[in-house]
């Protein structure tokens, strides 16, 4: 038993190790967001002597801080619906029908998986300015769709595959055809996988940057990454206001966070992602 | 005679009622399918053929203007060059963090997850929050408190009177590489913990009670019984570590450029800095090839080694 207790200490000293080490650099963030940069210098621990509003009211007229957040929240929100769906569609017939060329297309998706995302970021720009999509958040949504499709399609399919298909064939008889089937009966069941694998496309698409920095000129377009960058790039003289526009990005992923947590790790549990 | 006569073109009725079935199942398959297909042959397939064909030629990629062939020109000159070694054995780096940093520590805290201690729900939600919240903000960040005049970790040394310790981490060549790979293990620590979690609920409550019936207890039931069963998690942490290795730009990017003099570069960032900042397109797309031929190969020897592990201990 004391053996056990003795564990046990171990076991909480870890985990509150870690979990200062996870929380303090956020902590620090966030109070130097309020600080000017003498209070930086003084001690980054300490809270401000005074909180400095105006170092958001900076960021975002600077920057463009919420502009480029909004314009990352679009993408993010166009590119999960669009990968759901496409998705969705693709696995439903990769994993129900029997036709003689859905195995070679599904080998065809899980090789999409393995190709390395910036291999094809100079074709894709020269394809960008063929159609003259430069600066075009419809072509970046596709970009950033496709990317994501492969591994989604794979994960649907898996998924869809463990579901047992006396289910489907009671829904036939019910009169379902191929589109009912799929959006009332099998989206409901593959919530927790479609739930856990739209946060993931959902960050990629808040938070991409190589597709951002050469698909993106116009400023009033840039994504907060592509924002942010740009920002600690030319003001570097003045602290505050970048630790602001840092903090401000991140609100919104902490709040899609706090809404979606049990669903994301019970759907990672369960073992959503697979290679 | 009656029910045979009647059987005949109800017979012909359901094989019609088939072809048309049939035909319907190809038409609902197609149109399903049609837009994912789409994307990824626009997207994936055509660039990659697009870079394979680039890569043999040179090309100031100025739309419209012509490429000429060089031959293996662009290959010849991507691997004598000591800049794009530099990259992969940055690379290593990212590999090895992988294994002695990341996967101990989410090997861990999935471990103290699945517990059952108390408070391992809050645990959870703290330890996995840094993936959610973006590259580039986590890198700024880390950068901020990175930094040796009045960076937080600058100044708990000289709180700790070590100041001898305080040396400009991401401007000093190989330290900045070790710091960008902490700074992403810090972020990816949760993600990987959630995955080998998933592998430890998967095995049986029984098995582990069978052990201690037969005496097996602490840290011989992990090495016994955990990590034998959890193998296939063992493979999907080494597929995401190898291949997420190859691909790292964002993080490098934010924190570091690449630099100093391209000490901290990666692939990714070579083959983005040669297109875009120095107009070598042919080059760059020598670059993706060998990434992407890397790449897959790895993911193939990955695979192939935990399957033949598999065949031995089956």
């Amino acid at each position: 038993m004391k053996k056990r207790k003795r564990w046990n200490l171990l076991w909480y000293t870890l985990a509150v190790l870690w979990g200062v080490i996870t929380i303090m650099p956020l902590v620090i963030t966030v109070l130097s967001s309020f600080k000017n940069n003498n209070e930086i210098n003084i001690g980054l621990f300490k809270l401000p002597e005074q909180w400095r509003i105006e170092n958001y009211i900076k960021a975002n007229s600077t920057a463009n801080a919420l502009g480029s957040i909004s314009n990352s929240l679009l993408l993010a929100v166009m590119t999960t619906i669009l990968v759901t769906v496409v998705g969705m569609m693709a696995a439903y017939i990769l994993a129900r029908k029997k036709l003689f060329f859905i195995k070679p297309l599904y080998l065809f998706f899980m090789v999409g998986v393995m190709v390395p995302v910036h291999c094809t970021v100079v074709p894709i720009s020269n394809i960008a300015t063929a159609v003259g999509a430069k600066d075009s958040y419809w072509f970046i949504i596709l970009v950033y769709a496709a990317f994501n499709l492969a591994q989604a399609v794979f994960l649907y399919t898996g998924f869809i595959e463990g579901i047992d298909r006396e289910l489907d064939e009671a829904a036939i008889i019910d009169g379902c055809n191929d589109l009912n089937l799929l959006t009332r009966v099998l989206m409901p069941i593959c919530k927790p996988i479609l739930a856990t694998e739209a946060i993931f496309v959902f960050i990629y698409g808040y938070s991409e940057l190589i597709f951002s920095l050469v698909l993106l000129s116009k400023e009033e377009k840039y994504t907060v990454s592509r924002a942010m960058l740009g920002f600690t790039g030319e003001h570097s003289t003045d602290m505050g206001p970048q630790f602001a526009f840092v903090v401000m990005s991140m609100i919104p992923m902490v709040i899609v966070y706090l809404i979606f947590h049990e669903k994301v790790e019970s759907g990672m549990l369960s073992g959503a992602v697979k290679g | 005679m009656l029910a045979g006569s009647s059987f005949y073109p109800q017979r012909l009725q359901m094989e019609v009622a088939s072809v048309k079935r049939k035909r319907k199942e190809y038409a609902v398959s197609i149109i399903f399918l049609a837009p994912a297909l789409a994307l990824l042959l626009v997207f994936i397939v055509y660039p990659v053929c697009d870079v394979v064909y680039l890569s043999f030629h040179s090309w100031k990629g100025l739309f419209g203007q012509p490429k000429t062939w060089v031959g293996i020109d662009n290959y010849v000159k991507a691997l004598t060059s000591a800049k794009f070694w530099h990259a992969m054995l940055n690379c290593v780096w990212f590999m090895v963090g992988s294994f002695v940093v990341l996967m101990p520590i989410s090997f861990g805290l999935a471990l103290l997850i699945t517990s059952g201690l108390k408070g391992t729900r809050i645990m959870k939600t703290a330890y996995f929050m840094p993936v959610m919240l973006g590259t580039t903000a986590v890198a700024l960040m880390w950068t901020y408190i990175l930094n040796p005049s009045w960076g937080a970790l600058a100044e708990l040394l000289r709180f700790l009177h070590l100041d001898n310790l305080i040396i400009d981490w991401l401007a000093t060549p190989t330290v900045n590489v070790i710091a960008v790979v902490l700074v992403n293990e810090w972020m990816y620590a949760g993600y990987n913990m959630l995955i080998f979690a998933s592998g430890l609920v998967a095995i049986p409550d029984t098995l582990y009670e069978a052990a201690r019936i037969d005496g097996c207890v602490g840290l011989q039931r992990i090495r016994y019984i955990t990590l034998p069963l959890m193998k296939n998690t063992f493979k999907v942490f080494s597929i995401l570590a190898f291949t997420g290795s190859l691909k790292v730009f964002d993080i490098v990017w934010a924190m570091t450029r690449g630099g100093p003099g391209d000490t901290s570069s990666t692939p990714g960032i070579i083959l983005y800095t040669q297109a875009f900042q120095y107009k070598l397109f042919g080059r760059s797309s020598a670059y993706s090839v060998i990434l992407l031929v890397f790449g897959v190969a790895l993911s193939l020897i990955v695979n192939r080694v935990f399957r033949q592990e598999n065949d031995l201990y089956a």
